[in-house]
This record gives structure tokens, sequence and C-alpha cells, in this order.
């Protein structure tokens, strides 16, 4: 008994005179006072929502507030984060998860947010692993026999994504524009029916993450390609895209970002609590589940990183022609 | 018999007292949920999905899955007592179900909600263990052409079926379809009828709708009569159905079932499609088609055994394929992964007792939400007695926290009160609710549905006659459109209703 009640004393103690310099910085230190809302603008139970679920567990044991997620799918990844550029307060509360569309669309057409000017850049989290499926007795068996296809029927073979101005839409027209072929995309509202769409034979193919995983696994879909830099892990044998010939690496990285001029506490506060978070077993864990890698940057760098991608895409979308207006 | 065995397994892991005891918790707060208006198994479900990690990845799930059909228990009784459907796929239920309780009769329209939710719960799982495979496999099949077709064919469907004029249906029909285009467009990511306003960025809300029409009109309109509670408590007969209210929802509970679990497979508004297709469906093989509407029970038991069938087949495309047909389902598929395991073709003999004893359970939570819902009636039927000032304020605040609850915007509160107010102007002109929440509903997939057509058929138009299934939902609904102007159809109506005076 006697070492037990000591331990808890001498717990008791510390933690007082641990709290006692908390006291006179109180004001700072209320941050935050309430659950941080972070919007994920994707159907609940795609890669990207389970593993934003894990990292908002994971960071909110480090903010001592729950962190809620909400789910505002559409818009190619985009709604969630309009809707908070227009409606949230910068105080912190509210945060989305920045899908790379946020600083594509802007340059394919109108949108209501201006990705340089609109948010407060917090950290960057981690990317994806993209492929393309196709279904077990089609007559593609690589990723050349599609694109044959397409060279032979310029349009007739159809391919589905999550959404137009995707990481996938926009890769894959790069790969049609380096082979000098002509294909179409069929933007579909997230993962989810984006498989039903290619195993009922309504599209050509599939460009999507991981969700196709357990259809490759059990023979029902035939991955033709991945789109990281080296192989993944579960699927050795499948070659990536700069194998096959074409120098691109596509693993659209993600981070998270508040309403422009965010309270400085808040932004370093939740930069901290996300690296912690990004080191965590069971987010670490969920990431390997969905073959994403973590690719943690702190604020200063993902602002850069942020400059440097909307710079890049301005050149892609202009030299791909998808600018529509 | 590897059915049996397997089903033998599943029950073993099912009747573990902790999985027991999960089971009810789930099924205890889905009750709770579907009888609170607005507050819908989504929300709930991702409150708790982070309690789940730390039990094991069986009563993890038997427990959410308790929650989302538990809630499509619930989800009728505000229906029938109060005219605020608990979800989109109680809208229908409100037509006949509420006119039933002013009849006093509610308590046969609760009971029969709950027994043919029993049933078709129950049938679902055994269609689930059965078929789930096959079926999968041919619901992918459902692509954009399709689905058009069978959107098309329920908007036709849902103008044919209304009560009174067909015109105003129409207008109806038409005004939903137009509140379902406010927003982000899906296939180009473009803003259309928001006015520059960001609150309609994310288009508008459904809870907020249904509760408007519905719920907040009703009270206003009752605000204009004379303030006591004219047929409710005078006459109250009895609680359960009688032996002709079974005799009559027999044949419905039947066909419910059937229709809701193979509309249920499909990805996409299976439960509320199979709900007003089974109202249609009853109304058209009645004997006395002119009772519905105002109090037959056979507009109950029909469309609440339909969602929730639907609801249960909903797993099978999620367990089978990986592929979530509904936002519960995607949730659902989320608490899978974050378990370690992989819903999809292999599930079935990778985690075969995760697989059985989820199925297994659904068995369980069926008896265990008979057993709990039909004590629950005699209960709901005595709020009948409170009076109106009390009952209305509470309603008011009931509505007023689900809608706010949904979107924590205190404009689907305004929005809520405005299409209260335009409810109340529509019953006073007669126009029916219903066509516009389920165009509203309806048309947005129309929309998406029609455009990835166009996109696949390069722009070519015969596609959906192409296609059989989309051709026979087309046909289907062009001879709804033109029965009232053939001869034939008219004179058999003609007929039909001589015989009945």
């Amino acid at each position: 008994m006697r070492p037990a009640s000591h331990k808890l004393a001498r717990r008791t103690l510390l933690g007082s005179v641990l709290a006692l310099p908390a006291i006179g910085s109180a004001r700072a230190q209320a941050w935050p006072a309430r659950p941080v809302t972070l919007i994920v603008p994707w159907p609940a139970g795609g890669s990207t929502d389970v593993s934003m679920r894990a990292m908002a567990e994971a960071a909110a044991k480090h903010l001592g507030q729950q962190v809620v997620v909400d789910n505002k799918p559409g818009a190619a990844g985009t709604l969630g984060g309009a809707t908070m550029a227009a409606t949230a307060r910068p105080d912190g509360y509210t945060i989305a998860q920045m899908p790379i569309s946020m600083f594509r669309l802007p340059y394919m057409q109108k949108t209501s947010f201006d990705p340089q000017k609109d948010f407060t850049y917090i950290s960057n989290l981690t990317g994806y692993t993209f492929g393309v499926v196709v279904k077990k007795d089609s007559k593609f068996q690589t990723f050349k026999d599609l694109i044959d296809a397409a060279r032979a029927e310029p349009g007739k073979i159809t391919y589905a994504t999550p959404g137009a101005g995707t990481t996938l839409h926009i890769t894959m027209e790069q790969i049609a524009a380096a082979a000098g072929v002509k294909w179409t995309q069929v933007p579909f509202k997230g993962g989810a029916e984006t498989s039903a769409a290619v195993m009922g034979g309504h599209v050509s193919a599939t460009a999507d993450s991981t969700g196709w995983g357990p259809l490759v696994d059990a023979g029902e879909l035939r991955l033709l390609c991945t789109w990281g830099g080296a192989q993944t892990k579960k699927w050795p044998n499948v070659p990536t895209l700069t194998e096959l010939g074409f120098p691109i690496v596509s693993d659209s990285p993600f981070g998270i970002a508040g309403p422009r001029n965010m309270n400085p506490v808040a932004v370093q506060k939740l930069d901290e609590a996300f690296r912690a978070a990004m080191q965590d077993r069971a987010v670490l864990d969920t990431l390997e589940k969905f073959d994403m890698a973590p690719r943690y940057m702190p604020t200063a760098d993902y602002i850069k990183f942020v400059n440097e991608t909307i710079a890049e895409q301005k050149v892609l979308i202009e030299r791909l022609g998808l600018k529509t207006s | 018999m590897d059915v049996f065995n397997s089903l033998w397994l599943g029950l073993g892991v099912a009747m573990q007292p902790m999985n027991l005891l999960f089971c009810f918790a789930g099924v205890f707060i889905g009750t709770l949920i579907g009888v609170l208006p607005g507050i819908g198994p989504v929300a709930a479900m991702s409150l708790l999905l982070p309690i789940t990690f730390n039990i094991t990845p069986e009563a993890a799930i038997i427990m959410l899955s308790g929650i989302y059909y538990g809630s499509m228990y619930g989800g009728s009784t505000t229906a029938i007592l109060v005219n605020i459907p608990g979800e989109a796929a109680s809208v229908i239920t409100c037509l006949d179900g509420y006119q039933m309780a002013r009849q006093g009769r509610a308590g046969p329209a609760l009971g029969m909600a709950a027994i043919g939710s029993f049933i078709a719960g129950t049938l679902a799982v055994v269609g689930l263990m059965l078929l789930a495979p096959t079926l999968a496999r041919v619901a992918v099949k459902f692509g954009p052409a399709e689905y058009f077709s069978l959107m098309v064919l329920g908007l036709t469907i849902l103008v044919w079926l209304s009560q009174g004029s067909i015109i105003k249906a129409l207008i109806m029909a038409c005004l939903g379809v137009v509140l379902g285009l406010v927003g982000i467009d899906s296939i180009t990511a473009m803003p259309r009828l928001t006015f520059d306003q960001m609150q309609l960025i994310d288009g508008l809300g459904l809870v907020p709708i249904v509760m408007g029409l519905f719920g907040i009109a009703e009270i206003l309109n009752n605000l204009e009569q004379r303030l006591d509670r004219e047929v409710f408590q005078a006459n109250v007969k009895g609680l359960m159905p009688s032996r002709d209210d079974w005799k009559r929802s027999a044949g419905p509970i039947a066909r419910g079932s059937v229709l809701g679990f193979f509309l249920g497979i499909l990805p996409g508004g299976g439960a509320v499609i199979s709900s007003f297709l089974s109202y249609a469906m009853e109304k058209r093989l009645s004997k006395t088609p002119e009772r519905f509407g105002k109090g037959a029970i056979e507009g109950v038991a029909g469309p609440e055994t339909a969602n929730n069938a639907a609801a249960g087949a909903g797993f099978i495309p999620l367990l089978t394929l990986g592929i979530p047909p509904n936002v519960v389902m995607a949730l659902l598929l989320g608490a899978f992964i974050v378990h370690g395991v992989q819903p999809g073709p292999l599930m079935m003999t990778q985690n075969p007792q995760l697989f059985w004893g989820v199925v297994a359970s659904m068995y369980i939570g069926n008896a265990m939400l008979l057993v709990l819902n039909m004590p629950l009636i005699g209960l709901w039927v005595q709020l009948l007695k409170v009076p109106y000032k009390i009952l209305f304020p509470m309603i008011l605040l009931f509505c007023v926290i689900g809608a706010y609850s949904v979107s924590n915007q205190v404009f689907d509160v305004y929005l809520m009160l405005g299409f209260g107010v335009l409810g109340w102007l529509m019953k006073k002109f007669g126009f029916e609710p219903a066509p516009l929440v389920l165009a509203f509903v309806l048309g947005p997939m129309l929309e998406n549905n029609l455009r990835k057509s166009m996109i696949l058929s390069q722009g070519d138009f015969m596609m959906f006659l192409e296609r059989p299934i989309s051709a026979v939902c087309l046909a289907c609904a062009v001879l709804l459109l033109v029965s009232p102007l053939l001869p034939i159809f008219n004179k058999q109506r003609k007929q039909l209703a001589t015989e009945e005076s």
C-alpha cells in the first residue's frame, strides 16, 4: 500500500508544480477550449476518411480536446475547403483536409475560393497510392494494352475517377498526352462507386486510390500499374508508371489548413498535435493498411510546398488544355 | 448444409455474452435515434466509431450494424404519431400512418410497422446468407444508364401515386428537382443557384426540408384549428393489430420484403425508392385504392417492410464486394478497416467468424428489436394524450435541435422554419409535400446518372433503350403516364368506381 500512496502523492505534487506556471498564461494556453471540427471533403469510410479519423483521434490526445471529423464530400474534394473558407471563423476550431484539387480547380474554372489567399496552411501529412484497375475478364492484360486500345479508337476507352479535376483525372490525361492517345473520363462520387463501375463493366478501367485492394486480392479486378515512386509493398509485381516509360510520380500529398488569418496559437498547437499524430503507432498502422506513406511537413515547409504546387498545377492544367472557362 | 454449419459458427460468436450486450446496445441506441426526428444513424455511428476501437471487431461491427437497422425500426414512430418522418424512407409512412393515428389506431399502425420490420429484417438476413455473392454480382450490372431509368420510373410513380391533382403533384415534383440542384454540380464542380451565398454551396439539407414541410407545417396547421384534441384520445381502439389488419397486411409485407430486398442491394438510395414503390404497388393492387391516404394499414405495412428489407440487403454489396451502397455502409466499411478487416470477396473465407457472427447477430438483433418495440407502443400511444400546448412546443424543440445538429448551422434552422411556412401554404392550396421531398432526393441522382450516361455513350440517347433493364424501366414509366389516356384503362377505372359505389 505504502509505495502506491507515496507514488500518488508525488504525482499530485508534480502535477501542481507543473500547473503553476500554466496559470499565469492561462489566456494564451486556453486554446483549445472546445472540440475542433475537421472537415474531410470525402465520403465517410474511404481511405482519406479513415486515415484522417485515425489522425484526428491521435491529435485529440495531444490537444486535450476531441477532433470531430465532418464529412462534406463533393466537387472533387473542394466542397469542404470552400465551405470552410466562406463560413468558418479563423479561431482554429474549424480546419479542413486539403486535397491537391484545392490548388488545381481554380485554374480549371471559376471557384469561390483562392488557395493562395483564403487559407492558413498548418501541416502536410501524407499521400495516396493510386493505380489503374480493369475487370478480371477484361482483354487488357497490361497497361500497354489499354493505351494501345485508346490509340486504335480515340475516345472509346472510358475510365472512372472519383471526380473531375482530381489527381486521378489529371494524371490519366498526363499519361494520354505523353502516349499521344485520347480516352474519356467519367467522374463518379468517391471510391466506392468507381469499383462498382468497373466491376459491372460500365467503364473500361478505373483510376483510383487503393479502395480496389480487396477486389484485386480476390482476383476480381486486375491491377495494371501503380503511380508511386517505387513498387508497392502489397503488390510488388505491379509496375510503376516510371517503369512503364512515363516519368510521372503521382501520389497527391495532402495536409490540413484553416480559414485565412487564423489564430497563430491555434496553428502552432495544431501543427504540434498533428506532428505527434504522424508518429502515433495506430496512425502509422492505419496508413499502412491503405498503402499511404507518412509525409509530414511543418508549417513553414508546407506553405512553401503549397506555393510550388499551385504554380506547377497552373502550368499542368494549361498544357493539358483542361481549362474550361 | 455448409451454410448451416457456418451459421452455427456465427451463432456461437453472436451468443457470446459480450457480443449479445453490444448487439443490445446497438439496437437500443438505434431505436432511440430512429425515434428522434432529424438525428440519423450516420451521426450516431460516427460518434460511436471511436469507442469501438477498444473492443473486438465482432462486437464493434455487431453494435454499429445494430444501430443502423435499429434506427430503421424507430423511423416510423414519429411519422405515425405526429406526421414527422424520422428519415427520408419514412416520408411515405406519414400518408396513412398519421391518418390511422388520427382515427385512434396509432397502436395497430405502430405494431404492424414493427412486425413488418421484423419479418423484413429477418428475411433480408436469410437472403443475405443464401444469395449474397450471386446477387452482389448482379447489382453491379446497374450502371449510370440503369440508374437514370430507375429514377425516371421512380419520379413517374411518385406523381402517379399522389392523391389529388396530377398537375399539382407535378409542380411539387418539379420544385423538388429544382431545390435539389442548389449547390456545387457533381460533374464539373460549378456552383448553381447559390446566388453567391456560401451557405448554399453545400446544397439544401434534406432534414430541414422534411421537418419543415411535415413537422412545422403540421403544427402551424393545427394552431388554426380549435385547440381541443379531436379524435386523438377520444377513441384509442386497441394497441395491437386486429385480425382484419393482419389479413390486409400479409400481402404488403410479403411483397414489400422482396421489393425492398432487391432494391436495397443497388448502390444508392435503395431504402427511399423501395418505400414509395411499395406504396404505389399496394395502392395499385388494392381493391379499394380510395382508402389509401385515409388510414389504410397496407400503406404503412408495405413501405415500412420495404425500407427495412432494403436496410438489411444493403449489407450485401459491402460484405461480399467491399462496395458500400450508402453512407451508412461506407461508415461501416471504415469500421471494418480500422479493425484490420477488409470487407470483400475474401472476407467470408478469411474471417468466417466475423462474417457469420455479424450475420447471426442480425437474427438476434431483429428479435431484440421486436421485444423492445412492442411494449413501447403503449408508451408512444400515451404520448398522444399529452395536450397540444405541451406537445407542440416539444415537437418544435426537437425539430430545431434536429435541424441544427445535422450541420451545426443556424442557417438550417431558418431553412426549416421557411419550409414550415411553405408547407403550411401548400396545405392550404392542396399541394402535397411528399412529391417535393422525394423529387428532391431523386432529382440530383437522376441528373448525375444522366450526365454520366451521356459521357459514356458519347451523347447517344439510344443507350437508355439498348440496355434491357433501362428499357424496361422507361417502358413502365411511359405506360404509367399514358394509362389515363388509354380508353381501356379508363373504362376499367370507371367500372371499378361504379362497382364500389
